[in-house]
């Protein structure tokens, strides 16, 4: 069994009073896509940054490539920050120049989307294109470790898919990914999830795994609007996937009840998706 | 669903929606409220006590035969330093910066010198020596014959650019990093705090030493300021403030998360440099309560330097004190500096592979 590339036991990390993250678990072994999600303030960038050394964590413990995170196994990893970390006074080319440079490689090639920009400062060049630039000199150094903090937020589809294609490629080579997302389609490209919410890890494995036997509740109703008001109104938590209103984490009875209980109402069960699980763990949170 | 009605403001009522959100915005940025509050009590009375152009006394030595008797027919404003040997030579006490008037009483009449470099005191002490009884004194004032100001600020300027530049746009540029998240990046590459810290610096420090040979240059040739030190000893100087300066530029860059912020705490650093130094008013003629904020400012040490090197041709011997406390400076601010720095690019390998 290969060694772990990364693996983090029992992580906390507090801030005064305020816990950012508490008791995380978290291992990626080479050629795995581990997604870490959560919404805003659930703990991912905290994680993050205790995993490669940024943060001293208060408890628990943190090994990158079974050693403690320091210099020299942050050489073997690419990373990609959420602020991109690129440099914007510089262009695509002197940016890539300097992280070549710092890494003992060279001429990691510019992407070919990016050849046009080369002059350019990367300050005045699209999201898109520099979080291709972004993608380019954190594997520009052959990391056998991805870490990337929501790399395809603010991209449009398309730039979002050809990132996700360059991440497949790495996994397919051997190189293990972190990758943290908003995106719960993404998430479903993932070998191994890890759902965060108030700092605490709210389940790990598979979709299926994190979402068990966790239901949502069709509504089929002819007026959606109008169920759709009434529901929110009454407290329910209401979600919408086209003119479909689905309600998450309550019971039918009490649904057919807020509605009137007529007919023309069909509320009928069907598996919760990830975003809807992490709705209700995220309420259940709120209301704690 | 209820759909709120979106009405148009009368122009009274957005301005007191504007000036509202403005207070409480300011309430909760503590250094503008400090600045617009505290600082200007602060200036007011440190610089009311310490904007004094009138000398009211000037150390002075007497030396040769009959320095007792002169001493005694000294007026009020020239206080004589007590320990110095009466065989001492005149001319070196001022080129030492022991005393800023000197009266060999050697020769008849006797010689009187005065040191032009102190403005000041040299202007009070002409004025003074202008009411002896003719032929009593000769008076002659040195380094600075015409009293020129302009010999007497070119090289205190030099030093205030220097700080200037030094404090301020380093910390612009190091805070950039933080602004921007590349300090993150930075962390994260294989580099030693150690070279990134280099690399942050070095470039400044060459600018900035540009920039002191520009300006002397331009200095002496446009204001015809003399020259008459030791060249070198004056580059050395100027690198070791310059030191002091953009330690004092990173350590502001640790302690702001903005530009803005950097530039507000450099400005507070550097204002007082301007006005307390001795450069403007002389320290000997603030009260000690406001004097002490000079000596604990590198331009203090500075100007006594560039001063001393360039109009009287100090050697190290007289300027071993400044040289002493600007490298102590140097050494405390750059290493604090240094550290502070190192900190925020590698955080304390504490707990991170330790256990539960």
């Amino acid at each position: 069994m290969p060694e772990p590339l990364i693996h983090a036991s029992g992580v906390t990390r507090t801030f005064g009073d305020f816990t950012a993250v508490d008791d995380a678990n978290l291992t990626v072994k080479p050629g795995e896509i581990v997604g870490l999600l959560g919404a805003n303030g659930a703990g991912k960038t905290t994680l993050i940054r205790m995993i490669l050394g940024l943060l001293p964590v208060s408890e628990g413990s943190v090994h990158l490539f079974g050693d403690s995170p320091s210099r020299t196994t942050r050489s073997r990893l690419g990373y990609v920050p959420q602020g991109l970390g690129l440099w914007d006074s510089l262009t695509p080319r002197e940016n890539l120049d300097f992280i070549d440079q710092a890494f003992g490689v060279a001429d990691t090639p510019l992407p070919e989307a990016l050849e046009h920009l080369r002059r350019v400062p990367v300050g005045q060049i699209g999201l898109g294109n520099q979080r291709q630039l972004a993608f380019a000199a954190a594997l520009g150094h052959n990391p056998e470790l991805l870490v990337l903090d929501e790399p395809t937020s603010g991209v449009d589809p398309l730039s979002r898919a050809r990132l996700w294609d360059t991440i497949h490629d790495k996994a397919d080579a051997g190189v293990g990914v972190l990758v943290t997302t908003h995106y719960m389609q993404e998430a479903q490209q993932c070998d191994w999830l890890v759902l965060m919410s108030g700092g605490r890890e709210v389940g790990a494995g598979s979709e299926a795994d994190i979402v068990g036997d966790t239901t949502a509740l069709n509504v089929d109703t002819g007026d959606w609007p109008s169920a759709f008001a009434t529901l929110t109104d009454a407290g329910f938590l209401v979600s919408l996937a086209g003119t479909q209103v689905r309600v998450i984490g309550a019971e039918r009875d009490a649904v057919r009840e807020a509605l009137g209980g007529g007919d023309s109402v069909n509320v009928s069960s069907a598996r919760a998706t990830l975003d809807e699980f992490m709705a209700v763990k995220e309420r259940a949170r709120q209301q704690a | 669903m209820i759909i709120r009605e979106v009405r148009e403001l009368t122009g009274g009522v957005a301005v007191k929606a504007m000036i509202l959100k403005e207070f409480r915005e300011l309430r909760r940025d503590k250094r503008t409220m400090g600045m617009l509050i505290a600082l200007p009590i602060l200036l007011l009375v440190i610089f009311g006590y310490a904007a004094n152009f009138n000398v009211e006394e000037i150390p002075t030595a007497v030396v040769g035969d009959n320095a007792e008797q002169y001493e005694d027919q000294l007026p009020d404003l020239f206080v004589v330093e007590p320990g110095i040997d009466a065989d001492a030579s005149a001319q070196d006490l001022l080129k030492d910066n022991v005393v800023d008037v000197a009266i060999d009483t050697s020769s008849q009449p006797a010689q009187v010198y005065i040191d032009g470099s102190s403005i000041f005191a040299a202007q009070s002490a002409e004025a003074g020596f202008s009411q002896a009884p003719d032929g009593m004194v000769d008076v002659e004032v040195l380094y600075n014959p015409d009293l020129t100001t302009a010999w007497v600020m070119v090289p205190a300027l030099i030093g205030l650019i220097l700080a200037f530049i030094g404090t301020v746009i380093t910390s612009i540029g190091l805070v950039k990093e933080r602004q921007n998240g590349t300090i993150e990046q930075l962390a994260v590459m294989p580099l030693k705090s150690s070279q990134v810290i280099m690399g942050k610096i070095v470039p400044y420090f060459i600018l900035a030493a540009i920039d002191m040979i520009i300006v002397t240059v331009l200095g002496v040739w446009l204001f015809d300021v003399p020259f008459v030190g030791n060249v070198g000893l004056f580059a050395i100087g100027g690198a070791i403030f310059l030191f002091v300066v953009l330690g004092l530029g990173v350590l502001i860059s640790t302690a702001s998360q903005t530009q803005g912020q950097a530039i507000q705490m450099a400005m507070m650093l550097v204002m007082p440099q301007i006005l307390l130094s001795g450069f403007i008013f002389p320290l000997d003629a603030m009260p000690a309560g406001v004097a002490w904020i000079g000596y604990i400012l590198p331009l203090t040490y500075f100007v006594e330097i560039s001063q001393g090197i360039m109009l009287r041709g100090a050697d190290l011997t007289s300027l071993g004190l400044d040289f002493g406390v600007l490298i102590l400076m140097a050494l405390v601010i750059f290493t604090a500096a240094v550290l502070r720095f190192r900190r925020d690019l590698a955080p304390s390998a504490r707990h991170m592979g330790g256990s539960k």
